[in-house]
């Protein structure tokens, strides 16, 4: 934990950087959207690339994920797992077995 | 007794006490966002429509993204501020956070408000005309001379309640009422309590005197000294009426008989989505009654003109393109969704010569007010096969739209109340031991920089992509 003033101030720094990063990360998000990729699925798999950084600047630095004490990334092992499940879900469910190819 | 743990940490753990709390819910909050998450793709992939990408309003979803980033930023330096001990400066950043949390809720509020009064119908050749309703919609039923009220026995499920479901949509004032035995009253609750007691003791009498199991329904029978005409909301009626119904079913089981004399919806146009029509050119939008051929030529022209700037920009240089126009989803709106701003379309010369030095004459009809944006259309009811407000009703995007962003919203204004509690009610602890403030912030800020994250997903699924 950053505990000294000295630190306290670097962190302040660091904080506003991360900050203005998260505003041209929106812009570009927004701006991308606009512009027509090959595929839809394109658009989407790049906006949602710019989001997880997004996200992962918030969740590492903000929420200081980066240094964090061991029990809390057991905790997050556990969401990750069964968030994943959630969306593995998803693709379990595009083998439909009522769709049959015949023999 | 004393929380321990709660400003050093507990030495197994190696944190405070709140810290572990804080972090084992916002676990249970990734799994609660994480499965709505997973439907919205369910949702998404399963529509059998054209997935609304910039439909909603993208500046203000901007502007709000800004304002989250920002309070997670100030929400930050007020925890830094308190570790520096500067304890004026911690105040102000609080107050900023919470006032950008008031931001967001205030433009959220206006972007709900847009939807609620802005309407979707879907004609029955699958057109969709979007639009306002100044009037809402109303269906004239007239030439009532009676009502049927049932008294319920007891085991049915509605019950006769002509002031609540009733009266209220009668056209210009009640009138008065001759009951069956003769006696002329005006209905309101005293009077109605009153015959639903002689009714109900009617009942009890023939079920006594048949034997019945169960109490049975009676019916009233109320003669109108005057004709009456009403003027209610499909939805307020018991099932939709028939096109030519001769009677009304209201929702408390009371029946009129009579005849439908407007049922006519009026819209302001300002869009015609013809994605789901089979034959765009003989629309039933296009029909001389409601938009006509001016707008029907309109739109011709205009898909034409998005036909040509998409072959000259996927021209492949061997005569043929370089992307299939019909997986183009950009390109099927361009075509096919046809966005109105003027009372009347503007024919393309009039509109180029504008740009140039020409006088400018005001648009016709400019200062009439609002209405005269649109142009305003009298549907008939057997064109429409559906209507709604742009709500959860409408389809699954504005379903799960309306979900998530609402739950969203819950958690900015959790957020705030605790960050006010911090402010407001946390002075003593913010002078005598400022390092437990500190971390109540740290703990308050964690949960606010979540709702940060969430809203970094929402933003660009629901109004970007």
């Amino acid at each position: 934990m950053a505990d000294s003033p000295e630190e306290i101030y670097k962190s302040i720094k660091k904080i506003k950087v991360i900050g203005l990063m998260l505003a041209v990360f929106t812009i570009l998000t927004v701006g991308l959207s606009y512009v027509e990729l090959p595929t839809h699925s394109l658009n989407i798999i790049v906006g949602m690339i710019l989001a997880t950084i997004k996200a992962a600047l918030v969740a590492l630095i903000f929420m200081h994920l980066n240094h964090e004490k061991v029990l809390i990334y057991k905790f997050l092992a556990f969401t990750i797992t069964f968030v994943l499940a959630l969306f593995i879900l998803f693709y379990a469910s595009s083998t439909d077995p009522l769709v049959f190819d015949g023999f | 007794m004393d929380i321990p743990y709660t400003v050093s940490a507990r030495p197994d753990t190696g944190l405070y006490n709140a810290k572990v709390g804080v972090w084992l819910f916002l676990a249970s909050e990734v799994m609660l966002f994480g499965g709505l998450f997973s439907a919205y793709i369910f949702l998404r992939v399963g529509a059998d429509y054209p997935w609304p990408v910039h439909e909603l309003n993208v500046t203000m979803g901007f502007i709000n993204t800004l304002v989250l980033i920002g309070s997670s930023v100030t929400v930050l330096l007020a925890w830094a501020s308190i570790k520096l001990r500067k304890f004026t400066a911690y105040k102000v950043y609080m107050a900023i956070t919470i006032a950008c949390a008031l931001t967001f809720m205030v433009i959220k509020s206006f972007e709900y408000r847009s939807k609620f009064t802005h309407y979707s119908v879907t004609m029955t050749d699958g057109t969709i005309l979007t639009g306002h309703l100044p009037h809402g919609f109303d269906i004239e039923f007239g030439e009532v001379n009676e009502l049927t009220l049932t008294v319920a026995g007891k085991t049915a499920s509605i019950d006769a309640n002509p002031v609540s479901y009733v009266l209220p949509y009668i056209k210009g004032t009640a009138p008065s009422f001759k009951t069956e035995a003769g006696e002329d009253i005006q209905l309101d609750s005293t009077s109605f309590a009153k015959l639903a007691d002689e009714a109900r003791a009617k009942a009890r009498e023939k079920q006594k005197a048949e034997g019945l199991k169960e109490t049975p329904n009676w019916s009233i029978k109320l003669k109108a000294a005057s004709p009456i005409t009403f003027s209610v909301p499909p939805s307020k009626l018991l099932a939709k009426p028939a096109l030519d119904a001769k009677s009304i079913s209201f929702r408390d089981g009371t029946t009129v008989e009579g005849k439908i004399i407007n049922d006519k919806m009026t819209i302001e146009v300002d869009g015609v989505d013809l994605r789901g029509t089979p034959e765009k050119e003989k629309s039933l939008a296009w029909n001389e009654h409601y938009l006509g051929s001016a707008w029907k030529n309109f739109f011709i022209h205009q898909r034409d003109e998005a036909i040509a700037e998409f072959s000259k920009k996927y021209d492949d240089g061997k005569g043929g393109l370089s992307r299939d126009p019909n997986k183009s989803a950009t390109h099927q709106k361009e075509q096919f969704y046809l966005h109105i701003h003027s009372p009347k379309p503007e024919s393309h010369e009039a509109s180029n010569a504008a740009h140039g030095a020409e006088v400018h004459a005001p648009k016709e009809g400019h200062d009439a007010g609002h209405a005269s944006h649109h142009p305003e259309v009298q549907l008939e009811r057997k064109d429409v096969q559906f209507y709604s407000n742009f709500t959860p009703k409408l389809n699954s995007y504005y379903a799960i739209y309306f979900t998530l962003t609402g739950l969203h919203g819950l958690h900015v204004i959790a957020g705030a109340l605790v960050l006010a509690y911090f402010l407001i009610f946390d002075g003593r602890r913010l002078r005598e031991n400022p390092e437990h403030m500190a971390n109540r912030i740290e703990v308050g800020g964690l949960f606010w920089h979540f709702v940060d994250l969430v809203w970094i997903f929402l933003f660009p699924l629901l109004y970007l992509l």
